[in-house]
């Protein structure tokens, strides 16, 4: 009998042998990180298990990106704590401006394929994209790690993936993620790993993949793995990540459920107000009024998001009545969106460009509140009511190329309606 | 791990203790506060009728999307003595463990509010002999009892830093 990608790095770090399903494994986790919305509540955890010493803490980063800016004292104080942590162990510190804890951990270096690692966030899940087995956890368990090395694992069953083709121009990794949420639901992949296959993994360039991965989370999915190839081989040599030690499934693995999307096929999608799974082509939906357009998160935020939105705004201005935020996941994306000068499209279209963070995602930070009644799409991942700060505004989703079609238009647009939404990085 | 036995207290389907059992939205709460207030929007006067040793008792995904820890110091707060619930977010699934707080997943349906339930974690079953109801949950593996036996993670650390499960 096979095993499973998740079965198989839980496995190799937990003795050597592949795991099986279901089983509980303790095992040794390769890097982990604490973001500052969690890191209040790690920092007492590490003290309420008050360990002689931390031996693992050099491979725990510190990321200050929810509270990126500060919005008030508490979380400028747990800033502080973070960075007095960081200095007292050594460990890796991402400072505000620096990025989102997603995008900072694979462009430092700090993972390689086969790896486990854990962060305090949902959205750990990205981490597969480079084949790494990445889950969310809390404060607890990052002490645990810290002090130990190890953690607890209770090993998923695996969802296996197959997307049957490259998607079409102007259509993204979301709206395949998107398209699985209006299959599955919400939590539809609970306690389960996903498998990501195909011949439509394989066209995707490492951005897109990235939010594959990083979008699991909303299908309740623990980990989201794609094989490694030489796409992100050469991306995690040019960034300086260890030696990869890629892990394949078995031909004969076993799996809950298999999935095939004809992604070659696949329109763009775009989930309604409220709720995540409550998801619609594009075109179906395209009279919609739009006042706010948010590009940005760990899930859209990445470089390739950002010029497919300077190809649709180039020489361009947004509708009337229509603001537009954007913002760069990491420094790294906005030093090289700026050199690109995609800034210069984005201003001169009517749009304001903030530091890099996890910035109009949830109204932490009061990046952006929504006002009464007004209609956002945004590239970010999860549309709860209040989300951005007001219960009687809505928030749709959908990928940076609709949101900045939408943004041009002033309704939900199809981008392959609109010049440069076709825009698509040479691979 | 010892049966246990208390008070139904009952919540619906896809309940987010983000946003009715944490101070994520309530900054500067704190926990004692926010045990007196807890899943108020979706069950008024629950909190305040809740005792220690109660059980509580959800509906499917119970603590779904990105759960904080804090949620589970909140029901320790309150004295909640066990969940059981159809489905449980996976985060909170994980929390509740690593804070000794038992979870049992089977069907919760006919179990209404002041039903006594009784909860064998070791077996899985759930009775409530008034309604002649009898569930099995899936046992919860040994390593789990021995997490929830400690108390939680950290407990069990203090006592096993050697990671022995079993």
């Amino acid at each position: 009998m096979g095993h499973t990608i998740a079965e198989k790095i839980l496995g190799h770090h937990a003795g050597g042998k592949p795991a099986k399903a279901g089983e509980i494994v303790v095992a040794d986790v390769d890097f982990a990180m604490i973001h500052d919305a969690r890191a209040g509540n790690a920092l007492k955890m590490i003290e309420k298990l008050g360990a002689k010493s931390l031996p693992h803490v050099k491979r725990t980063a510190l990321v200050l990106d929810h509270y990126s800016p500060p919005p008030n004292m508490e979380a400028a104080n747990t800033h502080v704590a973070m960075r007095e942590f960081a200095e007292k162990h050594g460990s890796p510190i991402y400072d505000v401006g620096d990025g989102i804890c997603h995008q900072v951990l694979p462009e430092g270096g700090h993972l390689t394929c086969g790896d486990l690692v854990v962060g305090t966030d949902t959205h750990s899940t990205t981490y597969g994209a480079f084949n790494a087995f990445g889950t969310g956890v809390e404060g607890t368990d990052v002490s645990a790690v810290m002090m130990t090395g190890k953690l607890w694992f209770r090993v998923p069953d695996t969802i296996h993936i197959d997307l049957q083709g490259a998607l079409q121009p102007g259509v993204w990794a979301k709206d395949v993620t998107l398209h699985m949420l209006s299959q599955l639901g919400a939590e539809g992949a609970n306690y389960q790993a996903l498998e990501y296959v195909g011949s439509g993994v394989s066209a995707m360039a490492i951005d897109d993949r990235m939010t594959l991965s990083n979008h699991a989370a909303e299908l309740g999915a623990k980990a989201a793995l794609l094989e490694a190839d030489e796409k992100n081989l050469a991306w995690l040599k040019a960034h300086h990540a260890a030696t990869p030690k890629p892990v394949k499934a078995d031909a004969d693995a076993i799996y809950t459920r298999r999935i095939v999307i004809d992604t070659a096929k696949l329109p763009p999608q775009v989930a309604r107000q409220h709720h995540i799974d409550d998801v619609v082509g594009v075109p179906e939906v395209s009279g919609q009024k739009i006042q706010v357009a948010l590009i940005g998160t760990c899930t859209n935020g990445r470089l390739d998001d950002i010029r497919q939105a300077a190809a649709i705004l180039k020489g361009r201005k947004l509708a009337k009545g229509v603001r537009m935020i954007v913002t760069p996941a990491s420094r790294a994306i906005y030093l090289a969106a700026m050199r690109e000068g995609l800034f210069d499209i984005l201003t001169s279209a009517g749009a304001s460009v903030e530091a890099a963070g996890c910035g109009t995602c949830v109204n932490i930070t009061g990046h952006y509140i929504a006002g009464d009644k007004q209609v956002v799409i945004s590239s970010a991942n999860r549309n709860f009511k209040g989300r951005l700060g007001n219960p009687s505004s809505e928030i749709w989703i959908g990928s940076a190329a609709t949101v900045a079609a939408s943004a041009l238009t002033g309704f939900v647009t199809d981008a392959r309606t609109v010049a440069g939404g076709d825009w698509r990085a040479a691979a | 791990m010892n049966i246990i036995k208390g008070s139904a207290r009952v919540l619906g389907d896809e309940v987010s203790t983000d946003i009715h059992c944490s101070s994520k939205y309530l900054p500067g709460k704190d926990t004692a506060y926010i045990a007196t207030v807890a899943f108020e929007q979706v069950a008024p006067g629950f909190a305040k009728a809740f005792k220690k040793g109660d059980v509580l008792v959800a509906g499917k995904n119970f603590g779904i999307n990105s759960s904080r820890e804090q949620a589970v110091h909140i029901m320790h707060q309150m004295g909640v003595a066990a969940i059981v619930a159809p489905s449980f977010g996976r985060q909170f699934f994980r929390n509740a463990i690593n804070n000794g707080l038992a979870v049992i997943e089977c069907d919760t349906g006919g179990i209404s509010a002041g039903d006594v339930i009784e909860i064998d974690p070791s077996s899985g079953r759930v009775t409530v002999a008034a309604r002649n109801i009898t569930r099995a949950a899936p046992p919860l593996p040994a390593a789990v009892q021995a997490l929830l036996k400690a108390g939680g993670l950290i407990p069990f650390l203090q006592k096993h830093p050697d990671w022995n499960l079993s």
